[in-house]
């Protein structure tokens, strides 16, 4: 996932360049042609519907994935510097709904898979629980880093939990 | 080509000139010694030096805070510079801003250096009293205390801009250009500069006076710790200051590009109602987007996360549609001679227009789970920071000391801007990179198999660090020449 992003932005990113260099390193050639505020226009219209196409497409159904009946629930409980939690066991293909909070600070919760990809993270915060939902489909030995800046240990603040098949 | 001689506002008869030339001094001066200390950080993450993670992240808070604020004080010069060509500003003025901002930077830097403060520039409660014994209440109360003066300073030297511009151009709606832009009369048009300040010190003045809250409500957390704050409520009012404030640096800046490109292409920047309406609707996304620096904070209401990526997405398209556009048609078969500031200007405004691109991205909810507060994001704004606002004033700063004659670019010159460019470029792209390998920002010690990439970018920051200094050798140079 974070690839694909990596490479859209950088296509993007590189053609909106190379559109702008072709007119600011032309500048012996012809001045712009009376059709450039069409272009413009066109331009600026063509991104507004871009715009919301995008927002409808990505926003219909909402990103915070919101807990089915048979989630289990996780609480975790993050302080200057650890992370505490209900369980170190989690079974594969269960969806779990994380519940957050802190005893101190602002920290951030990030899930990384045995890859060490950040699959999901929500904020951890004092006097507020945040609740995040992830199905791991991947078996094997997760951690948990800390993703909001804490003080002086907070590269530190790192936990282990298990994604095991049950064999039951 | 050169209009040098054509425009009676030069250089040599800006009043301001001598303070602006030494604010740029300074601000080039501070931009180097903290690119220093980023250098420093990137070779520690790519475990090149030994660095005490206590100290990383006090280069952290410095870096960040010495960044911010040399921005702001960049583009504060760069705005007063220009608006004086349209108004009658009081120097006593500039001179209390800038004293305020100099006593801020000294309480800043002791709370940093002396009193081991390292809770970074965004200082968020309730980390400034909680640091876990790695400081004391004094010195994050004088690290606050510090900003505090600063936006005192901010709130003068935009007061006097609202002032000059309401006399002459009958209130702040008719220096925003709203008279026009709803069905007034073309009369007393303001020129672009005065269009910007009027919008920058609208916005950035509220800002500020959300910053001013926050801080207050830390300040007496830290005296008295009964004294409970929302976290969330301060965690809103933190971001919403620091995205304002920072983007009002851009902001302020590009007035250098409205009021000299003309200067090499013959063709004004105009007033256009589309102009008018572009800025008019930067004063409100400006304020409305902070929301997507809380998109992982569900307890937030679900509108304004949506409000935050749409708003993202929406606030490039005055920028790309009309900034970047209006640069690339004035300048197209213009018969432009490059020389260094007017290139440094371009790849600001350039840069910003890119820069935006992994912003938007990063402001889309889905996206965001995976790249938020991981090196993604120092990776978008260096963009339009390294490639944006400081290449605007380096821009403005090497033109303020440019020869009457048309320069071209020397050999030398040409060779520190491509390896400010490049060396830039690279370094801006591993950030990005690193935030696609899962990389989280503020982290003193990298695990080994991130290494690479900040070792490489060491190698592309010390280009970086070259180049500018490079950049302020010259100027300096360039001051004492015409001293
Ligand atoms: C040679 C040039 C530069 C280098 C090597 C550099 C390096 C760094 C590094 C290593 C970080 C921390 C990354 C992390 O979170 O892991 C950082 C953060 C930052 N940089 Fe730079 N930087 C440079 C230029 C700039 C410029 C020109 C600006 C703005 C004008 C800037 C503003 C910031 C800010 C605001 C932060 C965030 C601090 C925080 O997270 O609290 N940097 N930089
Ligand atoms: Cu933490
Ligand atoms: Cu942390």
């Amino acid at each position: 996932m974070q690839t694909t992003i990596l490479l859209i932005t950088l296509v993007l990113m590189a053609a909106t360049l190379a559109l702008i260099l072709r007119a600011v390193l032309a500048t012996d050639g012809p001045p712009p042609s009376d059709t450039a505020p069409k272009t413009r226009i066109r331009l600026l219209w063509t991104l507004v519907v871009f715009g919301v196409v995008l927002s409808v497409a990505t926003l219909r159904e909402w990103p915070h994935t919101s807990a089915g009946s048979d989630s289990m629930v996780v609480n975790i409980t993050s302080g200057q510097w650890w992370w505490e939690t209900d369980t170190t066991e989690i079974p594969l293909g269960q969806q779990v709904e994380f519940h957050v909070t802190s005893d101190d600070v602002n920290h951030g919760l990030g899930i990384y898979d045995p890859d060490m990809r950040l699959v999901v993270q929500v904020q951890a915060m004092p006097t507020y629980t945040n609740k995040v939902v992830h199905t791991f489909d991947q078996p094997g030995t997760y951690q948990i880093l800390c993703m909001e800046f804490c003080g002086i240990a907070h590269h530190d603040m790192a936990y282990e939990f298990d994604v095991v098949e049950e064999n039951s | 080509m050169s209009a040098t001689d054509s425009n009676p506002l030069m250089a040599p008869t800006n009043p301001h000139a001598g303070i602006i030339k030494s604010t740029m001094l300074l601000g080039g001066v501070v931009f180097l010694l903290m690119m220093i200390f980023g250098l420093i950080m990137r070779a520690a993450q790519g475990g090149l030096l030994e660095l005490d993670p206590t100290l990383f992240y006090l280069l952290l808070t410095a870096h960040g805070a010495g960044m911010v604020g040399s921005a702001a004080l960049s583009g504060a010069a760069i705005l007063w510079y220009f608006c004086a060509r349209h108004l009658d500003l009081r120097g006593g003025i500039y001179l209390a801003f800038l004293g305020l901002f100099l006593l801020g930077v000294v309480l800043i830097l002791g709370a940093i250096f002396v009193g081991q403060y390292g809770g970074a520039w965004t200082f968020l409660f309730p980390l400034p009293a909680i640091s876990g014994g790695a400081w004391e209440a004094g010195a994050a109360v004088t690290f606050i205390l510090g900003y505090l003066f600063i936006g005192v300073g901010f709130l003068l030297y935009y007061l006097e801009l609202g002032l000059k511009i309401s006399a002459k151009y009958r209130g702040l709606f008719g220096g925003l250009g709203w008279r026009y832009l709803f069905g007034g009369s073309d009369e007393n048009l303001p020129p672009p500069t005065i269009v910007a300040a009027s919008s920058v010190l609208v916005f950035n003045t509220i800002g500020i006076v959300f910053g001013a809250a926050v801080i207050a409500a830390n300040i007496v957390n830290l005296l008295f710790p009964d004294f409970v704050v929302n976290p969330l409520f301060a965690k809103n009012a933190t971001y919403f200051f620091g995205h304002v404030f920072i983007n009002a640096t851009i902001y302020m800046a590009v007035v250098a590009v409205y009021e000299l490109l003309p200067d090499y292409t013959g063709r004004p920047w105009k007033t256009t109602k589309l102009f008018i309406g572009a800025w008019a609707a930067v004063v409100i996304f400006v304020q409305a987007v902070y929301f997507h620096h809380l998109l992982q904070d569900v307890n937030m209401p679900a509108w304004t996360l949506a409000l935050g990526q749409i708003i993202s997405y929406a606030s490039g398209v005055p920028l790309i549609g009309v900034t970047v556009f209006s640069l690339a048609i004035y300048i197209k078969g213009s018969g432009l001679k490059w020389d260094l500031p007017i290139s440094l200007l371009v790849m600001g405004t350039v840069g910003w227009g890119i820069g935006s691109i992994p912003a938007i991205i990063d402001g889309m909810l889905a996206v965001n789970k995976l790249m938020h507060n991981t090196q993604w994001v120092p990776g978008h704004f260096h963009i339009y920071l390294l490639l944006g606002e400081v290449a605007m004033a380096f821009g403005f700063s090497v033109w303020l000391v440019k020869g009457k004659s048309q320069e071209v670019m020397s050999g030398l010159d040409k060779l520190v801007f491509r390896a400010y460019m490049l060396g830039g470029a690279g370094f801006v792209l591993i950030f990005l990179w690193s935030g696609a390998s899962s990389i989280p920002r503020r982290w003193a010690v990298h695990y080994e198999a991130w290494q690479l990439q900040s070792q490489l970018a060491s190698a592309f920051a010390l280009v970086v660090v070259l180049a500018t200094t490079a950049l302020v050798v010259r100027y300096a140079l360039g001051l004492l020449r015409k001293a």
